[in-house]
């Protein structure tokens, strides 16, 4: 096995597993830390200054699974790699 | 407040306040900006600095121009600014353009000025998306300031070589999209 799949499998496995209902905790306000997802992945943006107050661009929250909404954004999935991943959905 | 000009953004099916929110926070980062951009242009010096200087001071204007447009159809819809400054700050729909580590470092401040742009194309691209055919002040406004965007993200990308160049230095008076909305 390659070993860039063997890290993939292993970094895998070591990522904290959320559901909805767990990310909906996450929401960014009264001190709690900002994570999003998006396809599968959980993101922390808390540090984030466009995500401020767990809200992005006054349209989207923290706290839920933006793939959808991703579709329809002025720009790509390609901005997440600027946060780190932190769990699986 | 233009009482009219609400109600038919609204009839059209349009969320105002939520548009009116994104509206501020685009003027916000239009203004804090502007104040930025005042920083790194002072420290463009030397060979390379200088020879980017006065496209940086146009974006400078253009930016404070996007402002000064923004702000009466803010209130036309019935919004509002913020009463601090530092708020106008803090709700910025753009990350502050700050200097870099080594604020001498031409190529670390185009990164900086380059970034800055394609926040603010984003920001418009979103805006023109949402009003489309629904807000036709609103979208013409977004458009003309997206217009002058696009080419101070081409302006600094082309000075970082990120491909050939199809634009020139302002030739005249600045923001020709916008100027339209500052008589």
């Amino acid at each position: 096995m390659q070993p860039f799949i063997i890290y993939y499998m292993l970094k895998s496995a070591c990522m904290k597993k959320f559901n909805k209902s767990d990310l909906v905790y996450f929401d960014g306000k009264n001190g709690r830390p900002a994570y999003i997802a998006f396809e599968g992945k959980v993101y922390d943006v808390s540090a984030s200054f466009l995500w401020r107050g767990g809200a992005h661009l006054v349209l989207h929250q923290a706290g839920r699974d933006l793939t959808e909404d991703l579709q329809h954004a002025p720009h790509g999935p390609e901005l997440l790699s600027r946060v780190k991943q932190i769990g699986i959905l | 407040m233009a009482q009219v000009a609400r109600q038919v953004v609204e009839k059209a099916g349009i969320n105002v306040d939520e548009l009116l929110k994104l509206l501020v926070k685009n003027a916000s980062a239009e203004l804090t900006t502007y104040y930025y951009y005042t920083i790194l242009r002072t420290n463009l010096i030397g060979l390379q600095g200088e020879g980017i200087k006065e496209i940086a001071e146009t974006a400078r204007i253009e930016d404070r121009n996007h402002f000064e447009a923004l702000v009466p159809r803010i209130y036309e819809l019935g919004g509002k600014l913020p009463d601090d400054m530092k708020e106008f700050h803090d709700i910025s729909a753009c990350p502050p353009a700050n200097l870099p580590k080594d604020k001498h470092d031409v190529m670390g401040i185009l990164k900086v000025l380059v970034e800055a742009e394609r926040c603010a194309v984003r920001g418009y691209t979103q805006i023109c998306n949402m009003t489309a055919g629904k807000d036709h002040r609103t979208y013409d406004l977004a458009l003309a300031i997206l217009n002058e965007e696009i080419e101070h993200e081409s302006w600094f990308s082309e000075f970082l070589g990120e491909g050939p160049s199809g634009h020139f230095l302002r030739r005249g008076e600045t923001s020709p999209f916008v100027s339209k909305f500052l008589k």
